[in-house]
Order: C-alpha cells, then sequence, then structure tokens
C-alpha cells in the first residue's frame, strides 16, 4: 500500500514538473502580494476620502484622527479600565456559561428523564436573542455587574448546552458495547467513553460561544455601564467623538479576534487524538 | 510465551463434561410496526472449550443476534445460554468480543486501547501496560504501540480490537465478521494471522461470517444458517490438518466440504425462492 502511495506522489510530482507549478507559483505569489497590500491601500483610500472634501470629517474622520483618539485614550488610562471591565464580563460569563451548559448537556444528552423535562424548556428560550432581556435585565438587575454577566452566560450558555447534548448522544454506540465488553462498570461509562466522544462537539460549541460572548457583550455593555470598550464608544458617540467610536470599534474586532485565535489553538490541543 | 491468556480444559473428560457454551432452544422475537418477526427460531448448539466454530449464513439470518446474545449485549430471548457453566445476562470480562467494525477508542493509543480491558478489571497501569505490550508483540505492532487508532489501516485497526478483546483472558471470544470490512489480501493475511494466534490462546472461538471459504478455513465445524427465521441448517466437521493456513484453500478435502456446504446453501435458497413465489 506504502508504495502505491509513493507512486501516485511521483506521477503527481512528474506532472507539476510539466509546467502546473510555475503557474501555480506566480499565482500564489500574487495572491501573497495583493493581501499585503489589501489593508494599507484600505486605509489610505480611506484617508483620501475622509479629506477630498465630498463627506463631512466630522462624521467620517480619517484614520489618523482615529489613530490620535485611540493614542488618546491608551494614554489618558481609561483604555486599560475599560478592556479590563470588558475582558472581565466576556471571560466570566464565558466560563459559568459553559460550565453549566457543558454540565446540562451532558444531564439532558445522558438521562431522557432529565432531557424530557428540560429540552422543551430550553428549545423554546434558546432561539429568543439575548440582546431582548436586556430590558427585564435592567429591571431585575439594575445596572450592576450582576446583569451583564447574566447576558453573557445566558448566550453562551444555550449554545454550549445543545453542541454538548448533541455530542452525548452522538457517541459511537459501537464504542459503548466495546467499553461494556472489556468490563467497563455502566457507571464508570461516562468518564471513560461518553465525556470523551462527545469532547469535539464541545469544543465546536464553545468556539461558536466565544463570538457569542462578545455580541452579548454590546448589548450588556450598551444597557447601562460606568466602564468597558463598548460602554466607551457609546460615550464617545453622544460626544460626537466620530474617531474614538471608530478607534473603539477597531479595539472591540481586534479583541474578538484574538480571542477567537487563542481558543482555536487551545481547541486544537484538547481534541488531542485528531 | 510470557501471556497465559486462557488454560486449557483440565483434561479431555472434564471438557466432555461440560461444553465451554451450551446453546438450547434460543429463540429471539422482535417486536416491528407489523407485529412479531422471529429472527432466531429455537437455535441449539454446543461449543468444546477450546474449539473454534464458524456460523455461516445469507446477512440477516440472526447470526450476528445469535453471538451478542452469547455476548449478553441482546437482552430478551427464549431459551438457555451457558458460558462456561453459568447463565448470560450481561457482558462479562470472561467473554471478549471483536465486532465488525473495529471500535477502537479514539483518544486512545494502541497501547492504552488493549490495555483497557485489564484496568477496568483492576489491575495497575504497570500491568495493564504489560499486557498490552505482549499483546501487541503477538499481532505484530510494535512499532505502532504508540499510534492513535486513525493513523492505522483497517487491518491493522482490526489487530487492536483482537488483541484488546484477548487482554481480559477471556474464554471464550466472540467474533463478529471481523474481516468482512478488510480487502481481499488483508483479509487472508488476517485469516492467517487469526489461525495462529489461535493456537497460542487457546480459547474457545465463536466467529461469524457469510463468507464460506473464510468458515473452512479457519474453523473445526461450521454451522450454516438460513435466513427468515434463522435456524441451524446443518453441521459440517471441518477435518483439516493443524496448524492450518490460507492455502489448504487448494486442497481436495477443503473443495470437497466447501461443495458440501455449498449444496447445503443451494437447497435452501431454491426452497426459500419457491416459497416467496408459491406466496
Amino acid at each position: 500500500m506504502q508504495e502505491g502511495t509513493s507512486a501516485r506522489q511521483e506521477i503527481a510530482l512528474r506532472t507539476d514538473g510539466r509546467g502546473r507549478r510555475p503557474d501555480s507559483a506566480r499565482l500564489r505569489r500574487l495572491n501573497i502580494l495583493v493581501g499585503a497590500l489589501s489593508l494599507p491601500l484600505f486605509i489610505g483610500l480611506w484617508e483620501l476620502v475622509s479629506r477630498s472634501g465630498a463627506v463631512n470629517m466630522v462624521l467620517f474622520p480619517p484614520p489618523t484622527v482615529v489613530a490620535a483618539a485611540v493614542l488618546e485614550w491608551i494614554r489618558s488610562g481609561q483604555f486599560l479600565g475599560d478592556l479590563l471591565a470588558s475582558l472581565f464580563r466576556v471571560t466570566t460569563g464565558f466560563i459559568v456559561g459553559g460550565l453549566l451548559g457543558i454540565l446540562l448537556g451532558i444531564l439532558t444528552g445522558q438521562f431522557p428523564v432529565v432531557s424530557s423535562l428540560l429540552s422543551p424548556l430550553f428549545h423554546i428560550l434558546r432561539p429568543i436573542p439575548p440582546i431582548a432581556f436586556v430590558p427585564i435585565v435592567i429591571l431585575w438587575f439594575g445596572l450592576s455587574e450582576a446583569g451583564k454577566l447574566f447576558l453573557v452566560v445566558w448566550g453562551v450558555f444555550f449554545t454550549v448546552w445543545l453542541s454538548t447534548h448533541i455530542g452525548v448522544q452522538k457517541v459511537d454506540r459501537g464504542l459503548i458495547r466495546a467499553a461494556l465488553m472489556l468490563g467497563t462498570p455502566r457507571r464508570q461509562m461516562l468518564q471513560e467513553i461518553v465525556l470523551l466522544g462527545a469532547l469535539p462537539y464541545i469544543v465546536v460549541g464553545l468556539r461558536t460561544a466565544v463570538s457569542i460572548s462578545f455580541y452579548t457583550l454590546v448589548a450588556a455593555e450598551l444597557a447601562g455601564a460606568f466602564a468597558g470598550i463598548v460602554y466607551r464608544i457609546e460615550i464617545a458617540q453622544q460626544n460626537l467623538q466620530t474617531g474614538q467610536v471608530m478607534g473603539g470599534l477597531a479595539a472591540l474586532g481586534l479583541i474578538s479576534f484574538a480571542a477567537d485565535r487563542l481558543f482555536s489553538a487551545l481547541a486544537e490541543r484538547t481534541v488531542w487524538w485528531r | 510465551m510470557k501471556l497465559a491468556l486462557a488454560s486449557a480444559p483440565a483434561s479431555v473428560e472434564s471438557a466432555r463434561k461440560q461444553p465451554a457454551i451450551q446453546v438450547s432452544n434460543l429463540s429471539i422475537v422482535f417486536d416491528t410496526r407489523r407485529g412479531q418477526t422471529i429472527a432466531v427460531d429455537r437455535v441449539s448448539f454446543d461449543v468444546a472449550p477450546g474449539e473454534f466454530i464458524c456460523i455461516v449464513g445469507p446477512s440477516g439470518c440472526g447470526k450476528s443476534t445469535v453471538l451478542n446474545t452469547i455476548a449478553g449485549l441482546e437482552v430478551p430471548f427464549e431459551g438457555d445460554i451457558l458460558v462456561e457453566g453459568s447463565r448470560v445476562y450481561s457482558p462479562r470480562p470472561d467473554v471478549g468480543m471483536v465486532f465488525q467494525q473495529p471500535h477502537l477508542f479514539p483518544w486512545k493509543s494502541v497501547r492504552r486501547n488493549i490495555a483497557h480491558g485489564p484496568r477496568m478489571l483492576g489491575k495497575s497501569r504497570t500491568e495493564a501496560n504489560a499486557i498490552a505490550d505482549d499483546l501487541i508483540a503477538m499481532v505484530g505492532l510494535k512499532r505502532f504501540a504508540d499510534a492513535y487508532p486513525n493513523t492505522l489501516s483497517g487491518g491493522m485497526q482490526q489487530r487492536v480490537a483482537i488483541a484488546r478483546a484477548l487482554a481480559n483472558q477471556p474464554r471464550v471470544l466472540l467474533m463478529d465478521e471481523p474481516f468482512g470490512a478488510l480487502d481481499a489480501q488483508t483479509r487472508a493475511v488476517m485469516q492467517d494471522n487469526l489461525l495462529e494466534l489461535r493456537d497460542r490462546i487457546k480459547a474457545t472461538i465463536v466467529f461469524v461470517t457469510h463468507d464460506i471459504d473464510e468458515a473452512i478455513v479457519l474453523a473445526d465445524r461450521v454451522l450454516i444458517m438460513s435466513a427468515g427465521p434463522g435456524r441451524i441448517l446443518r453441521e459440517v466437521a471441518v477435518k483439516l490438518p493443524r496448524p492450518r493456513s490460507n492455502s489448504v484453500m487448494v486442497e481436495p478435502t477443503y473443495l470437497s466440504l466447501k461443495k458440501d456446504c455449498l449444496d447445503v446453501i443451494r437447497a435452501e435458497g431454491l426452497r426459500a425462492f419457491n416459497q416467496s413465489d408459491a406466496s
């Protein structure tokens, strides 16, 4: 079988050598070049349009003004406070919602009685966008930190619950039969087989929940806060500091991008056998 | 051999007293939407300790169901099943099973997969790993001890599955079309491997297949089953010398045995055909 593979590789190499390779290499180099130019080109164009007089510079400030606003934001020390406040909400909400989701997903996935009890309720609550809960959260929690955590937890929980539930249900019955034949006690089946079998699904659910936690963070901070990236965006909007608004958006984008990358790197290590 | 996988019967006499497996009047009825279907109809057979029997039959004849019942995986049945003299209600560690799919634990290395059984029976990690390493050598996978199942070929995965089933030193090994998903070449190699392994482990083996050649090559005795409802049509004793290999397939004795089997199967096929024609 190995011989077959190497022969196939050889054929592949030869056809490449016959002319396809230089072409694809040139194309790849062009792509890299275009990719490197993408951002500078976009920012340059933005600067030009802003300063051309065709648009209102107050409402559509050029990147240089945005950069100055961001620098000022950082220098004033407010940025660090905002960043920490937002990160605290996102991570705490993510961890609490994720743990609850995994726990209940295992329970509903593994025990039909629990599923009959909770799944109908969860399926009704799950499609309601977390933002719709802002009014009632303000009634319940006022402007406290608990209300903001509640929103993030709510958003994260259902995604993680559903993927864990499905993961547990989809665990290969054959693995369970094999484990039974090898003398695995039924009460150890959860830790030996089910949890690990569901792990790939749980990780996918958690990864989706990373971006959901940022959506809900926006709703939570718009509902009234005293610090936070989105809170700062809102304040800047009220003061017509458009540069600061755009800087805030860029910061939010960067943070959630970094969070997603970090999590996908972690996820790859979690499912170690792939 | 470092490993005594299953002790051979103490004496021929005690072996005669107690078969390793006794199946008497086994019937299995499935509830379906259109009522009840008799999957297995009053099947009886004995397997002597250390004997290797093959059950052949068309797909859907209930041969896998019979095997699952002996394993304790198929719960409701009528009749009686005794393994090593005691009734079977649930899976038990002295009965090992190899399925058509390897069903290896994807998150465990080859060694950990094989060590799983001994670990579950309370052996220490060191002991379990030692058992696993012996078996890994026995199935010729030393280089892959630390590999994960998804990096192995189908044949290698099935070898791991066999080693894993042997790790608890079962007195009875049940095999449900274990080579059914493999290509012809790999299959022939696996049959030879199993014959070799079998001479060393001395466990009682019940092997289910739909391939008559495979059955005759491997077995001491072949049970031929019919479909709908599953019944045993005929028992054929395979008097081919051991140690045996896949190459017995060209011997005259082999060919006449195969002809006997084919005659039974053809007669049954004809009967089923005429029946369906008449109804």
